[in-house]
């Protein structure tokens, strides 16, 4: 197989053109073979057919009226004038002389067969084809009746010659359309793969062009574009968040470094080491916290925790929550409430929704003033088990609340915290299929924890 | 005098952890290598042993707590790694370890555990009344008095001053509390404990002559009559 050869046949564009070709050639074949067989063929056994009447018709004749009638009588047929261009009747006496008929006999064909044959024989001085049927007579005399098959054959030829150009035009047609097929494909699919090498060379802008047509590649090529807008969607996350994280754990890794620094160049460094080794470790403890968070916040996304999802009463998480959480909220000032449903029950991980719930509730008493109220309830809803926590606070402006769970984001510097509670709570929330919900209380705020109800 | 066998590479941390210790009264000793370490924990007896677990040459602390475990031995182990992620302290606990301190570490954090544990690991008696100065609890019904006069607390309250009595004298840390009182494995961001802690004193230390719930700076809370002890070696 040459190079060029292999090329081609590694494309399935064009192997399946040339397969579909083959396939119409062997079609084409099969029909005209048909074709041929119902035509050529049929004539031939009509023609048969025609002798043996014949042959029989002049046997009886011989019987009938003698061999001088018979010879006369074939006279008269060969006079006549119809079919003399293809007719062939001869009479060969028992004494071997012609008594009648058309062709130049020759030994071969004076000996009676059973089965009609075809020869080549001298009819009217004239070399031909010819299918013959000879019989023996009675008084022993030799009758010869056939039938010239220059036309026929003439047919034949004709229709085999059709049959080869037609069979050739079609093999043509099939490898020029495989051709064609491959081309056509391999433009539409080129496109997609240029998209594939801008990309894998890090230009994550580039889109596969969608054509005008609406065939299954422009569909294909939507579906790529759409995961092509994913993908970059999660690395402009991905790239947003490692800049959040280096610029929140720098900065307190700078400060430290001032704070070490200025007191190892004091005056009396005895005297300020004590405070900025205070102060390192506080800091240090808190970039602690923050990595711990983000980790967890990162193995939540991740999924992992899945794989040990079990039945969870949301009832159970809450009222522990509140219990963890009661103690704060009346020494803040805070009245802290619930109503339970039923039976809220949910597929999960009962540390991370503790996790969620402790989170909201914290959120709840960190932004309500003294005086203020928290209530905390459950609800089933049909597919759905809602938890919601809802405080008569400060709230968050609707402006505010699509940002609220990005990582470090926070509402109000002066409040303490990471900027991280959300986020993990947004993290649980997608990890167990559900959403969290942020709503005006008018005033304060309304978080609503909406999970899946099992079997839902 | 009580042995604590440390199995760390890192020769900073070992420091540290080492040097704490023995300013408690113990007998530390580090060993930086893995496959010695797995002799020197088999072949003698510790109180003790805290266990790294990335190891040089790939070794896992983890194969060397097994090892242990399938050799009977029930010291207790205090896996030191950081590891943090859930599934990698499911299998620190899978493998027969006591405790699980992630790193970075507070010394005060990691004292508090190695003596919560080997208090676990002590068959004691099943306690059905403990005593503390003139303070009475019943740990089967549930009820407290102090000098005699009933104080009635929540089933939560109760449950705090129970593991601060099974840890008398100890440091407990906030994590160690948020654990085993409300099953909790994360941190809150408000220091929630703090506030029920001194709600519980105030219910229990009220108008008494001693105070028996004390705040250690820095670390967390301790029960006792005589205020807080640095006593780590019982």
């Amino acid at each position: 197989m040459s190079g060029a050869f292999a090329r081609w046949w590694s494309s399935i564009a064009f192997r399946q053109a040339l397969i579909f070709g083959a396939l119409v050639v062997l079609t084409m074949t099969v029909l005209l073979v048909i074709f041929y067989v119902q035509t050529v063929g049929v004539w031939q056994r009509r023609i048969d057919s025609q002798i043996d009447a014949t042959t029989q018709r002049l046997v009886d004749y011989q019987e009938t009226r003698g061999s001088a009638a018979l010879a006369t009588h074939i006279n008269n047929l060969l006079g006549d004038g119809i079919d003399s261009d293809t007719e062939v009747y001869t009479l060969v006496g028992p004494d071997g002389h012609i008594a009648a008929g058309n062709l130049t006999v020759t030994g071969e064909i004076a000996s009676p067969t059973r089965r009609i044959f075809e020869h080549r024989v001298v009819r009217a001085g004239r070399a031909s084809r010819s299918r013959l049927r000879v019989t023996r007579l009675r008084d022993g005399s030799i009758l010869i009746v056939g039938r010239d098959m220059q036309d026929p054959h003439e047919l034949e030829e004709l229709t085999r010659g059709a049959i080869l150009s037609g069979a050739i035009v079609t093999l043509l047609m099939a490898v020029v359309g495989a051709v064609l097929f491959r081309q056509q494909l391999e433009r539409r699919i080129g496109a997609i793969r240029e998209t594939a090498v801008q990309i894998e060379r890090g230009d994550l802008a580039q889109r596969v062009p969608i054509s005008a047509q609406q065939d299954e590649f422009a569909r294909l090529s939507r579906d790529i574009n759409a995961m092509l807008d994913r993908i970059h969607a999660l690395m402009e996350g991905v790239r947003h968040v490692s800049n959040t994280i280096a610029h929140n754990i720098r900065t307190p890794l700078s400060r430290v470094l001032a704070r070490l620094y200025t007191a190892q160049n004091a005056a009396d460094p005895v005297q300020a080491l004590p405070e900025a080794v205070g102060f390192a470790i506080a800091e240090i403890q808190d970039l602690n916290v923050v990595f711990d968070k983000l980790l967890r916040i990162a193995e939540v996304e991740a999924g992992a925790r899945r794989q040990t999802f079990a039945a969870v009463s949301l009832n159970a998480v809450a009222v522990n929550a509140l219990e963890l959480y009661d103690a704060v909220a009346e020494a803040k000032g805070l009245t802290l409430t619930h109503t339970l449903d039923a039976q809220p029950l949910v597929t999960g991980d009962g540390d991370l929704l503790a996790n969620a719930v402790a989170n909201l509730i914290d959120n709840a008493i960190k932004y309500t003033p003294s005086g203020g109220a928290i209530h905390v309830d459950t609800r089933c809803e049909g597919s759905s088990v809602t938890l919601t926590v809802r405080d008569n606070g400060r709230g968050i402006p609707a402006e505010e609340r699509t940002r609220v769970g990005a990582r470090f984001y926070r509402l109000d510097r002066a409040v303490p915290g990471w900027g991280l509670g959300l986020a993990s709570v947004l993290a649980i929330a997608r990890l167990h299929g559900g959403t969290l919900q942020l709503a005006d209380a008018d005033p304060g705020l309304i978080a609503r924890l909406v999970l899946p109800a099992p079997g839902a | 005098m009580r042995r604590c066998l440390i199995i760390e590479d890192d020769t900073e941390n070992a420091q540290y952890v080492a040097t704490g210790l023995r300013e408690l009264g113990w007998l530390a000793t580090v060993c930086r290598d893995g496959v010695d370490a797995v002799g020197r924990a088999v072949e003698e007896a510790w109180d003790v042993i805290i266990l790294d677990r990335m190891l040089p040459n790939d070794i896992d602390g983890l194969s060397i707590l097994r090892t242990l475990r399938s050799l009977g031995r029930r010291t207790p182990v205090v896996v030191l790694s950081a590891l943090a992620a859930t599934d990698e302290r499911v299998r620190g606990l899978k493998a027969g370890c006591d405790d699980y301190l992630t790193k970075p570490f507070a010394f005060s954090e990691l004292a508090a555990r190695i003596e919560a544990v080997l208090r676990r690991s002590q068959p004691g008696d099943v306690v059905r009344e403990m005593h503390v100065a003139d303070m009475k609890v019943d740990l089967i019904a549930r009820s407290v008095e102090r000098a005699g006069r009933p104080i009635a607390l929540q089933p939560r309250e109760f449950r705090l001053l129970a593991y601060l009595l099974l840890h008398q004298g100890r440091v407990v840390t906030r994590t160690m509390l948020l654990e085993a009182v409300w099953d909790y494995r994360f941190d809150p961001q408000t220091n929630v404990i703090d506030v029920h802690i001194s709600r519980l004193r105030s219910k229990i230390d009220k108008d008494a002559p001693v105070a028996l719930i004390h705040t250690v700076r820095g670390v967390g809370y301790t029960l006792s009559p005589g205020g807080p002890t640095r006593e780590l070696a019982g």
